[in-house]
């Protein structure tokens, strides 16, 4: 970063001896416009020697997928995304059959079910109720009385939202895989973490009369971030960074002016 | 010396043989199905839930519970194919062959649950029934006949079996059980159930406004009884009728699919998906055709929303159903799109995004409406339940006290079959998820 060519010096206004034409008498001074010395290279020294990089949201160890992080003056843009309480999408990777203590495969065993008797058409029932008292939830928590007429309309278009702290809520969970003893969900949701969404295939499980463990939390979205926009492990370097910051910025700008608006 | 090995941290082996060693266990054989259950919720001093340790607890600290607010199950031993809520009592039906097919709960001041006995005077009967307790139907063959459909109004009710016509029990001061109105007669513990077979077809549904019935027969035709001041009987004057006659007016010759009433005021849909209306227009529920206040001729309600599939009326506000799965809702009210709609004489659509409706289930929609006095409800094809409507006495179900102005979604343990909804209760059949 440091071998990038560097912003040009700060001018100042210097009023400057002219050297008189006839020697002695009156200096007279002449504006000009001149490099500040304190900004040259050698007596200022590399640009960058510390980066304050902060982190968005939480990511477990065990989980993996989209991942944000601010540099530098990006992490007052981080605050303000952590306040539009926008929605993170996860793909959720379960197993039926087994019950774990800390409801993923790599637990200790609690006990082993049977699980022939699940259908797709069960668990798609049963998603449908999660996201029925989630959508309850989410009128509740959002904090607007329900009397009034803009209840009604936020709630019409879909746009109530809880904008301070709440528990964790799922706006939207679908099922995208069906291959007994695996499934795969997509789940949207809101200010939770991947222990909830653990814990989340494990109820499932639960009130299918059997048990679940969850074998995969991928994010594949985090507000306006996609998978598309993340740079894989290969692509850490100084060219991509800066081509994927100059990408984003449109988006996080329109997102930020639109919700804080 | 070698003879013990100290433990580590267990091997890929170890694992995979502790995995395998371990039980199974099993919840649910592969026939389990699903079970059929009711819910009730509401106002439970009058018996109407069905729960007696709601009005009389069976421990002396206790106190009685006023309102269940939420949904609670009501144990019964067959399965509830139709219920229906009056004011202040309910019916179950079931479909059975058995003897007992239809209980009753609730008010039976005017033995509108029919006669029960006291066990404390074997002459006189309970005037609050605090338990499902079997109607006895005087029927020719009562191991034959199925009980089809029940329905109640302010103090009388209704019970409509598949061969042996109409039952009508309860009050009978306007003449709505189908039978001449005798001076001063005394309704409570009285024995007498009225049968109705005098109709030009088979009747396929019965229906109770506050103190009129409606009767549908198979080809169509509406037949009426009972008080008629607001013109609800549709028979062209204001007078009560005590034997159910033909209805004409705009709905002669159309083939009437449904008929819904509640309060005073009636619809009927045909089988094209047009809406006939008369009775009670005084909150604006007919203002389309008319000004006057009370209709009493079936008249043609115009409105240019689609073709109407299921209709409902309550007490001040009416809702239809159409073939695209819209709701529109029309009255006076809360009617369901905020506090600033409170009336209106055209009807006006409740937007789907708030049944559920949104990008990723665009195929949910509203499967059928129901109507209490001043509540709404409505079913989705997914199986959940929406209320919306003035909160009496916690009948809405949705553990709050407050009127609610949109559509609210109920948390019900289950899929939602059918709900029938009263002043200040509801009812619910369900059937478990797995």
């Amino acid at each position: 970063l440091n071998a990038a060519p560097e912003r040009a010096p700060r001018q100042r206004v210097r009023f400057l001896p002219n050297p008189a034409p006839r020697g002695g008498g009156a200096v007279e001074l002449v504006a000009a416009s001149v490099p500040v010395l304190a900004d040259h290279p050698l007596v200022r020294g590399p640009r960058f020697r510390k980066l304050k990089i902060g982190a968005g949201h939480r990511l477990d160890v065990k989980a993996s997928g989209v991942f944000v992080l601010g540099i530098g003056h990006g992490n007052k843009l981080l605050s303000d995304l952590y306040n539009c309480h926008l929605t993170k999408v996860y793909t959720v990777g379960g197993l039926f059959g087994k019950a774990t203590d800390d409801f993923s495969d790599t637990g200790n065993l609690i006990e082993k079910t049977t699980f022939d008797h699940i259908t797709r058409e069960k668990l798609e029932r049963i998603l449908a109720v999660i996201q029925g008292t989630n959508q309850k939830a989410l009128l509740m928590y959002s904090n607007i009385d329900m009397k009034t007429q803009e209840a009604y309309e936020l709630a019409v278009k879909g746009l109530l939202r809880p904008m301070g702290k709440s528990p964790p809520i799922i706006t939207a969970i679908r099922c995208l895989q069906f291959a007994l003893p695996e499934f795969q969900l997509e789940i949207h949701c809101l200010h939770e973490t991947q222990q909830y969404l653990r814990k989340v295939v494990h109820e499932i499980g639960l009130e299918l009369k059997s048990s679940a463990v969850c074998t995969q939390v991928r994010r594949t979205r985090d507000g306006v971030f996609t998978v598309d926009d993340a740079l894989p492990r290969t692509q850490w370097n100084l060219q991509s960074i800066q081509e994927a910051i100059r990408n984003c910025q449109l988006k996080v700008e329109t997102e930020l002016e639109k919700t804080l608006a | 010396r070698g003879f013990c090995v100290p433990a580590g941290p267990p091997s890929t082996r170890q694992l995979r043989e502790a995995d395998e060693a371990a039980p199974v266990f099993q919840y649910a054989g592969k026939a389990a199905g699903r079970k059929d259950r009711v819910f009730v919720w509401g106002f439970s001093y009058s018996g109407a839930l069905g729960i007696p340790s709601f009005v009389k607890p069976d421990a002396g600290w206790k106190k009685p519970r006023r309102i269940q607010p939420t949904p609670y199950r009501l144990e019964t031993e067959d399965k509830i194919s139709s219920a229906a809520c009056g004011y202040g009592f309910t019916l179950l039906a079931s479909n059975t062959r058995d003897i007992t097919k239809v209980w009753g709960m609730g008010l039976n001041k005017d033995s509108q649950l029919g006669f029960q006995r006291s066990r404390r005077d074997q002459t006189k009967g309970y005037e609050y029934v605090l338990e499902p307790s079997p109607i006895p139907l005087p029927l020719e063959k009562p191991q034959q006949t199925r009980v089809l459909q029940v329905s109640c109004g302010r103090a009388h009710s209704l019970v409509l079996t598949d061969s042996e016509g109409v039952f009508t029990m309860g009050n009978n001061s306007y003449g709505q059980c189908g039978r001449k109105v005798v001076e001063d007669e005394i309704y409570s513990g009285s024995h007498l159930i009225h049968q109705l077979k005098e109709f030009d077809s088979r009747v396929v549904q019965v229906v109770c406004g506050q103190d009129h019935s409606l009767f549908r027969t198979k080809k169509g035709s509406v037949y009426a009884c009972g008080w008629g001041a607001d013109g609800q009987t549709g028979l062209g004057h204001y007078n009560i009728t005590s034997v159910p006659t033909k209805l004409h007016g705009d709905i002669a010759g159309v083939n009437i699919i449904q008929v819904s009433s509640y309060g005073d005021c009636c619809l009927a849909v045909s089988d094209e998906g047009d809406v006939f209306g008369w009775g009670n227009s005084e909150y604006l529920q007919l203002a389309s055709v008319t000004e006057t206040t009370q209709v009493n001729v079936p008249r043609h309600l115009p409105f240019r929303i689609g073709k109407v599939k299921e209709a409902a009326c309550g007490g001040t506000g009416n809702i239809v159903l159409t073939e695209e799965g819209n709701v529109f809702v029309w009255g006076y009210g809360i009617l369901g799109k905020g506090p600033n709609l409170i009336e209106t004489a055209e009807p006006e659509m409740i937007p789907p995004s708030l049944f559920g409706w949104s990008d990723f289930s665009p195929d949910t929609r509203v499967a059928h409406v129901r109507c209490g006095l001043s509540q709404f409800a409505a079913l989705t094809n997914r199986g959940e339940l929406f209320v919306w409507g003035k909160n009496l006495r916690g009948c809405l179900g949705t553990g709050r006290m407050e009127d609610q102005y949109f559509p609210w979604r109920v948390t019900v343990p289950g899929e939602v079959v059918d709900v029938a909804c009263g002043v200040d209760h509801m009812v619910s059949m369900v059937r478990s998820f797995t």
